[in-house]
């Protein structure tokens, strides 16, 4: 599916917001991603998976640069047209009787954000965001409690140190971010007995669960696709130790 | 573009209504590309390659991008032949096309109880066999690299199937065309080439290999011509037929392979960057007969040796 791209605008060091036309054809599950096909020639030859980070009259991406396929989609003019494949993933499900807590760290914010918007203005329920980046310039969001390693924008350290201590029983933590956060979080929710909705990333060939090139460890020795049984896991039935 | 071209190839008893294969790990069970293909147009597919019991699959990083190209170690994970019959197959029924089983072995015995159980099915049209596996009883070596193994594999998988038996062979040889006479000579019914090229890419901060298993297998655009060069190899040497495989994405690319020799064709890697470019692919060749006055695709193969 081509789409047409209304605004590309840089939000933040090397960070870039991504906004082509809604073709209004289906719903997408706050968590679900699509496959971009960087060039229409070989080169970067597979698609780049990235999630959606908003839902309206345009679908809207959040993206980091970090190699060679990020880089070119961040040149990228608006009117120009993207191949897009999806939506894919099972997405976040939403439980209103729990105490909603959003946590992510880095570019793993984007999907958050729409998963934000969907529970507020969606579902009319409350949530808690709990936001981590490592300095003011990489800050790309207004929205929810932002924190930084160097203390250059709201409160100093990472996501998880600003809300540790106030976890309870009650929680369900939707999580995005960097693995040694989302590590961290899988043994204060051991500890804390609260639940967890976890956002994992892995390299893509397909997207559409053929290739078995994205899998992740489970509990049970197992291996499930990312792309398909994901890329949000219940916490408990990855294999962390593993990962 | 409505020519009345004459796309059929004939393989033993089987009629494939147009070249067109899907490689097998690239196309899952088929039923995954339903929503993207209509599986009746194509020549047939190949499933994942399946062994006598599941296999759970090497840990990841399994996959890494490379320029025009990919490494797997997927470890060929699957769901084991039985189960196979029982949760894929019947979602098959019904189709007109060739669905194809992929199998793989460590041993000569689960060879042919595969085989044997596929033989079974009627809808299953062929069997391809992967010899690019490690051999147990034979020290790990690869079944694929060893002339004499191929032949007795081959022979004892004839003995007890009457389905069509492709050979899929392995690039990493000295001489391919010397192992698909090995085939040939034991009564495979066609030989199918390539599999991946094996490779290793570094990942210079961790300073290791950056996949699990270190090492994987190449596929996509970045190899096509070794393909087209082996296939042109094997056709001086075999009379069978021979399936062509190997970083086709496009007519172009099909095209090539066919005039090198290849009667059939299959697409993997190119499936994961566009789900419907196995039917582009069609009308591509379609196109290019009606322009350059081919009646018929058994014209085109082999002509580069003309
Ligand atoms: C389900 C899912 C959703 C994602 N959503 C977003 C998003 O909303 N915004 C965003 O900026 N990024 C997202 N990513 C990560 C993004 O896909 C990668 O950053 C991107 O593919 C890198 O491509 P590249 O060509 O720029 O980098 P490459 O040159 O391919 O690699 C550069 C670096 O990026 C890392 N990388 C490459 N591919 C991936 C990958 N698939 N997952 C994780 N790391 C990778 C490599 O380890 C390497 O260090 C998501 C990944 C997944 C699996
Ligand atoms: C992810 C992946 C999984 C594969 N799995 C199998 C397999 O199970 N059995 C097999 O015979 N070949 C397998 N192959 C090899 C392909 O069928 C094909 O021979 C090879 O990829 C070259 O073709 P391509 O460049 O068009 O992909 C696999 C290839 C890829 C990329
Ligand atoms: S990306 Fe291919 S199976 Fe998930």
């Amino acid at each position: 599916m081509r789409l047409k791209i209304v605004e590309k605008r840089q939000v933040a060091k090397d960070t870039y917001v991504l906004k082509v036309e809604n073709p209004a054809l289906f719903d997408i599950l706050p968590g679900q991603f699509f496959m971009i096909r960087i060039n229409d020639f070989n080169y970067p030859l597979l698609r780049r998976p990235l999630s959606v980070a908003g839902f309206s009259n345009t679908i809207d991406f959040i993206f980091k640069v970090v190699g060679e396929g990020t880089k070119i989609l961040s040149l990228k003019k608006e009117g120009e047209f993207i191949d897009f494949l999806g939506s894919f993933g099972n997405g976040f499900t939403i439980n209103s009787s729990k105490r909603l807590v959003l946590i992510g760290g880095g570019i793993g914010v984007a999907p958050l954000l729409y998963l934000k918007d969907t529970i507020e203005n969606g579902y009319k329920l409350k949530c808690e965001s709990y936001f981590g980046f490592n300095t003011k310039s990489e800050v790309f969001t207004s929205s929810g409690n932002v924190s930084t390693m160097d203390g250059s924008l709201g409160f100093k350290g990472t996501a998880v140190e600003m809300i540790q201590g106030d976890l309870d029983k009650n929680s369900l933590i939707y999580a995005c971010g960097p693995l040694p956060m989302l590590k961290k979080l899988a043994l204060l929710c051991f500890e804390y007995g609260c639940e967890m909705q976890v956002s994992l990333e892995a390299r893509m060939a397909c997207g559409i669960g053929v290739c078995l090139g994205c899998v992740v460890p489970t509990v049970n020795g197992d291996f499930k696709r990312v792309c398909v049984e994901g890329p949000v896991f219940d916490y408990e039935e990855i294999q962390w130790q593993e990962m | 573009m409505a020519g009345n071209v004459n796309l059929t190839v004939k393989l033993c008893n089987l009629i494939f209504k147009n070249p067109v294969l899907t490689a097998s790990g690239t196309f899952g069970y088929g039923v995954e590309f339903s929503k993207y293909v209509n599986l009746n147009k194509l020549g047939g597919f190949i499933v994942k390659g399946l062994s006598l019991y599941e296999k759970k699959g090497n840990k990841p990083p399994r996959i890494v991008e490379t320029p025009c190209g990919m490494l797997n170690a997927i470890g060929l994970q699957n769901i084991g032949v039985e189960r196979f019959i029982d949760e894929k197959l019947p979602k098959l029924q019904g189709l007109n096309t060739h669905i194809i089983a992929n199998i793989y072995g460590t041993e000569v015995e689960e060879f042919v109880k595969m085989a044997e159980i596929l033989d079974k099915d009627p809808l299953i049209s062929a069997l391809e066999i992967n010899v690019s596996c490690p051999n147990v009883s034979a020290g790990g070596a690869l079944f694929g690299k060893d002339p004499d193994m191929v032949y007795v594999l081959t022979v004892s998988i004839k003995k007890v199937t009457k389905k069509p038996v492709i050979v899929k062979l392995t690039p990493n040889v000295e001489d391919i065309a010397f192992i698909a006479q090995a085939a040939q000579s034991a009564g495979a019914d066609a030989v199918s080439l390539i599999n991946t090229i094996t490779g290793m890419v570094v990942d210079v901060k961790s300073r290791k290999p950056f996949l699990a298993n270190k090492t994987g297998g190449l596929s996509g655009p970045a190899i096509y011509p070794i393909g087209v060069r082996m296939v042109y190899e094997v056709y001086e040497k075999v009379k069978i037929p021979i399936i062509g495989v190997g970083g086709i994405y496009n007519a172009n690319i099909a095209l090539q392979y066919i005039m090198a020799g290849a009667s059939l064709i299959e697409i993997g890697t190119a499936n994961f960057i566009d789900p419907t470019i196995s039917i582009q692919i069609i009308k591509g060749i379609e196109e290019f007969m009606n322009e350059e006055d081919v009646d018929s695709i058994s014209k085109l193969v082999g002509v580069v040796h003309n």
